[in-house]
């Protein structure tokens, strides 16, 4: 009995530690720009096939080619934001609902058109690797992603916080106007924070290649969940995307265990509803509402 | 000079006319067949089989002269994995390409949707991708599918465990929550009561669920002799990646549909080894028809032609497509076709019996394709082999499932 129960909260955290990985580019883009990058989930999927590719040509490690996502997609970024979505910036919301949701459809039909809609899974040697501790079973790949969605956090705070750059992007995020009397270059802090969050997104995609199924389809349930992870955490607030995602997670193990998998999906969409309407700052209430 | 170059344009422009008028005759003498099937989303891999089997059939068909003279045109339309596009494309393909006959996708839920609308024009709809047994309930008489009912299919992957010893003494269930997939868990139910194998866990989760660790540890939990799965290709390769991860391990892991799709083995390489599968066909079935030939000749083809050999669903979608081609040959009928002809056909397809590559085809009264025994494959060393029944097997199934420590 006991064991079961923690087993379940460590599934529950993992599996948030995955979230939390792949949420925290939603959160930063979000909180910058107010732009909800309904694109989110096809930067999961460009970072899972970068590793899938290198894999597949190169055998090179997922974790090896994990720094080749990173580069990839902050490049794929900023080229994304400095020529098409700064065209909507400033304009209504709903502007940047259809150009993301707009980029989404594209660039997940270029995906199947260029590699087929094929389910594909990384293979490596040490795949479904795990540890066995006090009876206790930890997936290590799960582990890693975990402790990547910590670093990932920790650092991007760490950015923000200690440079110039990161001054910069809160500057902006806070009062671009004044921002602007202060000598940033608007344009170029949103195109690199686009490109920031695409590459630890893209690194995200690539650190969870060896335990997901990927598919130029993937996307769009990645970017529901973020969005539920966001919205649980705060949107815009950095380290709500690591809260969110631990209690997302721990919510959905105790579900799928005590109750059933079925329930262990609507309770995301439930909790997501509590929130906005109870709660619509985040669990720790710093989240920003627009 | 004016009246020179007025007559050479008028030269030309009916050369135009005619021309255009040749390639319209030239169009109208083909068979024009169509086919709404699942090309992206979640079905899109399995559809895009059922799109090479009908090429590679067309092809076929073409390259001896067409069906009673005339070639065969397909036109496919992408239902995007959405029954109601399935059912909306099909009306179109009916209505505004006024196609001569259709054939069905994949999926039973798109089928669902899409066979009403071929029953309401009075179309034959033909598929060898859909299993479901609701789509046998409902009275109608044009929807023809060359594969078993669902709950019948995955016979061979329960009746397999009476050959192995130890005999399996309890079974756990799971599922997608779908129509094919849930249809095939309560048909490995029903086999598991006849076995006398207890079921002690039995549980539908939704297609959308992402966390498979939490499910399938709860199952482990329980220590079932075997795992029986409702699954399509994407839910199989998640539960056998979280089988690993968990180190889940039972006697046996068989599958309703997925791991006979190449992409199974080739992704998960010796991770898909011991795994069981449901099937209907395999290559080294002793069947043959005219079309094809022997089920062997018709993999080889299709080895030359994509470079991989075909799964089951594709030798039933060929197998369908044959059966309603020997029906326009015995008819001797040319296109384009009046709705009195499809009529003939319908009835002519109740009434046949059609001996092909993919083996025998007696649709009944409700559709469903009666001749066919239900197989069991297993993936052995990387490669599908036959299993059950015991006289086509390739291979003696290996039991129990090797532990994932020891691998």
């Amino acid at each position: 009995m006991y064991t079961v129960f923690a087993q379940t909260i460590i599934n529950g955290l993992l599996l948030g530690g995955v979230y939390a990985a792949y949420s925290a580019g939603f959160s930063l883009i979000f909180g910058v720009m107010g732009v909800v990058n309904l694109a989110h989930g096809e930067l999961i999927m460009l970072g899972a096939f970068t590793s899938y590719w290198l894999f597949a040509y190169f055998n090179l490690d997922p974790y090896l080619s994990a720094p080749f996502a990173m580069v990839f997609l902050f490049l794929f970024g900023y080229v994304v934001q400095k020529y098409i979505i700064n065209r909507v910036i400033g304009q209504p919301h709903i502007m940047s609902y259809i150009l993301t949701f707009g980029l989404h459809l594209m660039i997940a039909n270029i995906a199947i058109k260029m590699w087929t809609q094929d389910f594909r899974s990384i293979t490596t040697s040490y795949s479904g690797a795990n540890a066995a501790i006090w009876g206790l079973n930890i997936p290590l790949a799960r582990l890693v992603t975990f402790m990547v969605a910590l670093l990932v956090t920790w650092v991007l705070w760490f950015f923000l916080m200690r440079t110039e750059t990161g001054r910069a992007i809160r500057a902006t995020a806070q009062d671009k106007e004044v921002a602007r009397l202060m000598g940033v270059d608007i344009r170029n802090i949103y195109a690199i924070t686009f490109g920031l969050g695409a590459a630890i997104t893209g690194l995200s995609g690539s650190v969870m290649s060896p335990f997901v199924i990927i598919s130029p389809e993937m996307g769009l349930e990645y970017t529901i969940i973020a969005f539920c992870v966001v919205v649980l955490g705060g949107m815009g607030y950095m380290p709500g995307a690591l809260v969110g995602g631990l209690v997302l997670g721990v919510a959905q193990s105790l579900a799928a265990t005590y109750l059933n998998a079925g329930v262990s999906v609507a309770i995301t969409f439930i909790i997501l509803f509590i929130m906005l309407v109870i709660c619509p700052k985040g669990i720790l209430g710093k989240g920003s509402v627009a | 000079m004016v009246l020179k170059s007025f007559r050479s344009i008028l030269i030309v422009m009916l050369v135009c006319f005619l021309s255009v008028g040749f390639a319209c005759a030239a169009q109208k003498a083909a068979w024009k067949i169509g086919v709404a099937v699942s090309l992206t989303g979640v079905f899109g891999k399995d559809g895009s089989l059922v799109k090479d089997a009908y090429t590679l059939w067309q092809e076929t068909v073409n390259s001896h002269g067409g069906i009673n003279g005339a070639p065969v045109e397909l036109i496919f339309y992408d239902d995007k994995s959405d029954p109601a596009t399935t059912a909306k494309l099909t009306e179109q393909l009916i209505v505004s390409d006024k196609v001569d006959l259709l054939l069905g996708g994949f999926g039973s839920s798109q089928l669902f949707a899409a066979s009403p609308v071929a029953e309401k024009y009075q179309y034959p709809l033909i598929s060898g991708g859909a299993s479901s047994n609701k789509l046998f309930e409902r009275g109608f008489k044009y929807y023809f599918s060359t594969l078993g009912k669902a709950t019948e299919e995955v016979r061979g992957c329960v009746d397999i465990f009476s050959e192995v010893t130890p005999k399996p003494k309890t079974a756990a269930i799971i599922g997608a929550d779908i129509l094919f997939t849930s249809l095939a868990c309560d048909g490995f139910k029903k086999y598991c009561q006849k076995n006398g194998i207890e079921v002690i866990h039995f549980e539908l989760f939704p297609m959308a669920l992402q966390d498979y660790n939490s499910l399938l540890m709860k199952v482990k939990n329980k220590k079932p002799d075997v795992l029986l799965v409702g699954s399509h290709l994407l839910v199989a390769m998640k539960t056998i990646k979280a089988m690993k991860e968990i180190d889940f391990s039972p006697k046996a892991v068989a599958f309703s549909y997925g791991p006979t799709v190449p992409k199974f083995v080739e992704d998960l390489k010796g991770d898909a080894n011991y795994v069981i599968a449901a099937s209907e066909w395999t290559p080294n079935m002793p069947y043959s028809g005219k079309v094809f030939g022997k089920a062997s000749d018709f993999n080889q083809l299709y080895i030359k032609r994509f470079n991989r050999r075909p799964d089951y669903v594709e030798a039933a979608a060929a197998g369908g497509a044959v059966a309603q081609q020997e029906v326009l040959e015995e008819l001797g009928l040319k296109p384009p076709l009046s709705k009195e002809n499809r009529i003939k056909i319908m009835e002519a397809l109740h009434k046949d019996k059609f001996e092909t590559f993919y083996g025998k085809i007696q649709f009944g009264a409700d559709g469903a394709n009666e001749a066919h025994p239900p197989v069991a494959v297993q993936i052995q060393s990387e490669k599908l082999e036959n299993v059950f029944p015991l006289e086509y097997a390739e291979a003696k199934i290996l039991y129990p499932f090797k532990p994932w420590k020891e691998r």
